[in-house]
């Protein structure tokens, strides 16, 4: 502990200069402050306050797009009306990542570079085609959220590369999403098993379909034959059914003290299809509940 | 009947929920050092050797403790077996080996991984189960030679025996008309209170002050003067406001240890608990258990015969909990006529974290096995299981499984009153379904005193040796001795959880404080009265039979004009005091010789009765329950604040949905927790909160607490699982028959072939 220092940027280049010297940065805190708590992992020797960068808590609208400042938090995101009319996958996850307090406190840019497998908001963005502007020593750069994960809590960036906002190019028309996770609890939950769908109707058939697993594998990620699956034909039961089989048998669950990976492959299977049973819905038209996660069971 | 015309809310609840209360990790002396401790390696090992010098050699370490450093003494309420610090041997992944005070936590904890303990590592003993077969290794090799409770029949791991035995089980179950078998298996949970436990010592010559958020001073200042061999009236003992407990910080535990290092560094010195540290701290956790029940009933019901074996896991020391084999059998049969009962109950030694009072030991997992079982009895004769109930349940004058011939009691009214506010019967969703479950617990009569005074401002004061976790003294007591003095319960403040103040007093445990200290306020408050009519009697030149105490007045009765107000009494400068004590109510007497382990509990004082009723939910694909709406009957006697009883019962009820459902210590191989944290051992959130109706049934009960009260803090989650369960059950087409029933446990029930 002898030495720590602590912070706080005025601007993304004071933040990134920081970084570079080695500091990690804090905005919400909830994964840092909380990991460090449990034991998980020790605070860092130095740290960089980024919370109070100007600019960065907007969520703007480009092209009928969205582009999210790194420092959004869930809570913002959720009484968004654009987020829950055209992002509505993006509202079920945000709404349901840990408490109120961490939804409070917890930023999009943290939730992204913490690079669980079981974040909410993931899968979500993965599905709608998000990318990542990242400020580094040498300027910015755009990549992919697939190409930002590494492993679980791994990234592609460099330590020294801030996330700076979240990119979520416009749906086609006829475009529905839903977020589903399989939870024990109503609040203070990680997801168990997780699945995303983004699903495009045009003339009663799937035009286009993303679907993503989440803590199903070290990252998560798309499943191109469940979405293969899916587009083609009417979002039938027999290709709901199929594109959910094969997004479980992409799967390459853990067994930990969450669930065993036999439950977690048959719960795969269970929540792709919710999943895309409810992006459907919405696609149609229909309104469904947010968070799409309560209203799967109980009251 | 409620004695409490309006609601009286607690006084401290508006510093603790805006974050004004002080709890003891708040609390900070000049000069104090930081303690941290240094814990076994090995669940289970023999220590060869301990070399501290290189922890004492830290900068910044002003004390480094061992067992070298204290009194070779052994402790432990019902069977001494554990020392402050490990000797011979580590028992469990928490026993303290050393003890550091430095000028820093980070300090301190540096030392702590630089003490070298040098280990002959044996195998984990994990299996409380199995730990009881012959030929098992033990725990404890020496534990012949360990003092004990008398009445404990104590053999190699089984540090308690008890059988409950009436008539002959053997030949009435071969007589019955249907035969039913259950097994069923409960894991550990925990009491998880929201505030991690925390410590604060200092010296002031050969006395010393412990601030420690513990449910029990006097046995915190017991276990002090015990084990540091020092007199009991050299320690004191304050409790700060207590952060929860739920009997997590029953019995004494570490209060010596901070106190031993406070006196080798001179210094004041804190303990505070992380939240790791807390799930992994003795006591804190609820017992593990193995049922096994066999029931011989006929076709209109009655049941002729109950067989039981019960297997307990205490862990690797026993501390006050030695009761817990004859509480459990005493839960193996539960509140219904039997009229022949064989129950052996076994209490077992393990490497597992010593377990202990977790509101109501034994009886919610008992309860749970015993009320699914009941069902399927149900099942099996083809009746409804809630008029099985109706027709087994106790009443007044039937006799209890030892003998025991009940008072008046409303186990039967809680069952009608449950089943009226469920709705039992009404029509469900396919996904939906009504679970019934009953239990009891008994009340506990001890001794226990307190002092009233009045101050010149015409308040008074209550000085007295409870405690309040929650559990109600600061409404209860002022309540009871304003309805003596004719004042109102806003007029009293209390001093007490300061073992310099009160009298002795049992402690937050038990269900006893309203039950036991209520009376002792009242005693005092009486003799408070008694001391204002003689001196009003002498100011209004009256007969003090004529006199009255109304709205903190004495009056001459039906003569508002003619009085004297209580400030003008005790603004005279006479002191107006009173002490009280009262008689303590006893179980009655049972002849029960054929019953072995005997610790008092073979018959139940005053017990309190419960009817909970689950209308739950299935996700079929997944196998979450949700739990939608619940009801609460019970017979807790003459109800003194509702408010107060209300909440012990959503609290207790949240408590037992998650002991239902989520809350499950996982263990690995070893006996180490896998989730000693609260985003894996999963508590249930406001969110997850049902609708809950509470109904009480006033059974005015003779041989009670104060006013015809009984205890209400443990039972409202005795048979809460057992209704969920039931519901389940019903859902799921068996029985679920492990506990808790978590999501993938209904789920592989559901997907493996029943017997």
């Amino acid at each position: 502990m002898m030495g720590a220092t602590y912070t706080t940027a005025s601007s993304v280049e004071d933040a990134v200069a920081a970084m570079a010297a080695g500091a990690r940065p804090v905005a919400g805190g909830t994964d840092l402050v909380v990991g460090a708590r449990q034991g998980k992992k020790p605070l860092p020797q130095a740290l960089v306050g980024i919370h109070k960068i100007p600019g960065l808590d907007g969520i703007g609208e480009s092209d009928g797009g969205l582009v999210l400042g790194a420092l959004v938090t869930h809570s913002a995101l959720v009484s968004h009306p654009i987020v829950r009319g055209r992002f509505t996958g993006l509202a079920d996850a945000s709404a349901i990542v840990g408490s109120h307090a961490t939804r409070a406190n917890g930023t999009i840019g943290g939730n992204l570079m913490n690079a669980s497998p079981a974040m909410d908001t993931g899968a979500p963005l993965l599905c709608m085609g998000a990318t990542v502007e990242l400020a580094g020593p040498g300027g910015r750069r755009t990549i992919g959220l697939d190409e930002l994960w590494a492993g679980p809590g791994q990234l592609s960036a460099s330590a020294d590369e801030l996330l700076v906002s979240v990119n979520i190019p416009a749906p086609s028309p006829g475009t529905g999403s839903a977020y589903v996770r399989l939870q024990y609890r109503r609040q203070m939950e990680i997801a168990v098993v997780g699945a995303a769908a983004v699903v495009t109707l045009g003339g009663g058939a799937v035009m286009d379909a993303r679907i993503a697993i989440t803590a199903l594998a070290p990252t998560i990620h798309r499943v191109p034959d469940a979405e293969a699956a899916l587009v083609g034909g009417p979002p039938d039961e027999a290709r709901v059914d199929a594109a959910a089989a094969a997004a479980a048998a992409a799967a390459r669950p853990i067994g930990d003290v969450r669930a065993s990976v036999e439950y977690r492959r048959a719960m795969a299977v269970v929540m792709a299809r919710r999943a895309i049973m409810t992006a459907v819905a919405r696609a149609s038209g229909q309104d469904m509940a947010i968070p799409a996660s309560d209203s799967t069971y109980g009251s | 009947m409620t004695i409490a015309e309006k609601p009286f809310i607690r006084p401290d609840g508006k510093e603790k929920v805006t974050g004004v209360g002080r709890y003891t990790a708040d609390m900070n002396l000049t000069g104090q050092l930081y303690a941290k401790f240094r814990y076994s390696d090995h669940p289970h090992a023999r220590i060869v050797r301990i070399d501290t010098s290189r922890a004492k050699a830290v900068p910044g370490v002003l004390a480094v403790l061992t067992h070298e450093d204290v009194p070779d003494v052994l402790y432990g309420g019902m069977v001494q077996d554990r020392r402050l610090f490990a000797k011979e041997k580590v028992r469990w992944e928490g026993d303290v080996i050393a003890g550091i005070a430095a000028r820093t936590a980070a300090i301190a904890e540096e030392a702590a991984a630089l003490i070298e303990v040098e280990y002959e590592v044996l195998d984990p003993l994990p299996d409380f189960a199995a730990n009881m077969d012959a030929g098992a290794s033990l725990v404890h090799e020496d534990w012949e030679t360990y003092g004990a409770d008398d009445s404990l029949d104590r053999s190699g791991n089984t540090l308690g025996h008890s059988s409950i035995v009436k008539g002959d089980a053997d030949s009435a179950m071969a007589g019955a008309d249907v035969v039913v078998k259950s097994r069923f298996v409960a894991d550990a949970s925990q009491g998880a209170p929201i505030e991690p436990r925390a410590i604060l010592a200092q010296w002031h010559g050969d006395r010393v002050t412990v601030w420690s958020s513990t449910q029990v001073p006097f046995a915190a200042r017991s276990g002090v003067a015990h084990t540091l061999d020092m007199p009991e009236s050299h320690v004191r003992v304050v409790v700060p406001l207590l952060g929860g407990g739920f009997g997590s910080k029953c019995d004494f535990h570490f209060e010596a240890h901070v106190a031993a290092l406070a006196k080798a560094a001179k210094r004041p010195v804190k303990l505070v608990f992380s939240r790791h540290e807390e799930f992994v701290a003795p006591d804190h956790r609820r017992e593990g258990m193995v049922i096994e029940l066999e029931t011989g009933a006929n076709r209109d019901g009655t049941l002729v015969s109950r067989r039981g074996t019960l297997r307990l896991d205490k862990g690797a020391y026993c501390g006050e909990g030695g009761f817990f084999a004859q509480m459990a059998a005493m839960h193996a049969c539960g509140p219904y006529k039997i009229q022949n009962i064989s129950v052996d109950s076994y209490l077992n030694y393990s490497t597992n974290q010593p377990s202990s009072s977790i509101r109501a030991p034994t009886a919610p997992q008992t309860c749970w096995a015993v009320e699914q079982h009941m069902d399927q009895v149900a099942e099996a004769i083809g009746m409804d299981p809630a008029e099985l109930r109706r027709r087994t349940l106790i009443a007044e004058g039937d006799e209890g499984p030892a003998g025991q011939i009940f008072d008046p009691i409303g186990i039967k009214e809680t069952l009608e009153a449950a089943l009226d506010m469920i709705g039992y019967g009404k029509e469900l969703p396919d996904d939906e379904a009504i679970g019934v479950a009953c239990g009891w617990w008994p009340s506990f009569g001890v001794p226990s005193g307190a002092y009233v005074k009045l101050n010149g401002d015409g308040t008074g004061t209550i000085i007295t040796g409870a405690m309040e976790s929650g559990t109600g003294a600061v409404m209860g007591l002022p309540l009871l001795a304003a309805e003596v003095l004719g004042m109102s319960p806003e007029d009293f403040s209390i001093t007490y959880q300061d073992t310099d103040a009160g009298p002795w007093d049992m402690g937050s445990s038990g269900s006893q404080t309203t039950f036991n200290n209520g009376r002792a306020v009242i005693e005092a408050a009486k003799e408070v009265r008694e001391k204002l009519l003689d001196m009003a009697a002498d100011e209004l030149e009256a007969h003090r039979d004529d006199l009255e105490l109304v709205g903190g007045a004495v009056q001459v009765k039906g003569s508002p004009g003619t009085s004297v107000t209580i400030a003008d009494l005790a603004g005279s400068g006479e002191p107006i005091l009173g002490k009280g004590s009262g008689d303590v109510p006893e179980a009655p007497e049972v002849e029960a010789s054929a019953c072995v382990g005997r610790l008092g509990m073979e018959s139940f004082l005053a017990p309190q009765l419960i009817t909970h009723a689950a209308r739950v939910k299935l996700d079929r694909s997944t196998g979450v329950v949700r739990v939608l709406e619940f009801a609460a009957a019970h017979d807790s006697g003459v109800i003194i604040n509702r408010i107060g009883a209300d909440g012990q019962v959503y609290g207790g009820v949240m408590m037992g949905i998650g002991q239902a459902l989520s809350e499950m210590t996982m263990f690995d191989q070893d006996g180490r927790q896998r989730n000693p944290g609260l985003l894996d051992y999963k508590l249930q959130t406001v969110s997850d909160a049902p609708k809950i109706d509470i109904r009480w049934i006033e059974v005015d009960t003779p041989n009670a607490g104060p006013k015809g009260s009984k205890g209400v803090g443990e039972p409202p989650s005795v048979p809460t699982s057992g209704a969920i369960g039931n519901a389940i059950a019903k859902l799921v087409g068996r029985h679920v028959d492990r506990l808790p029933m978590t999501p993938e446990r209904v789920w592989e029930t559901m997907h493996t072939e029943g017997e």
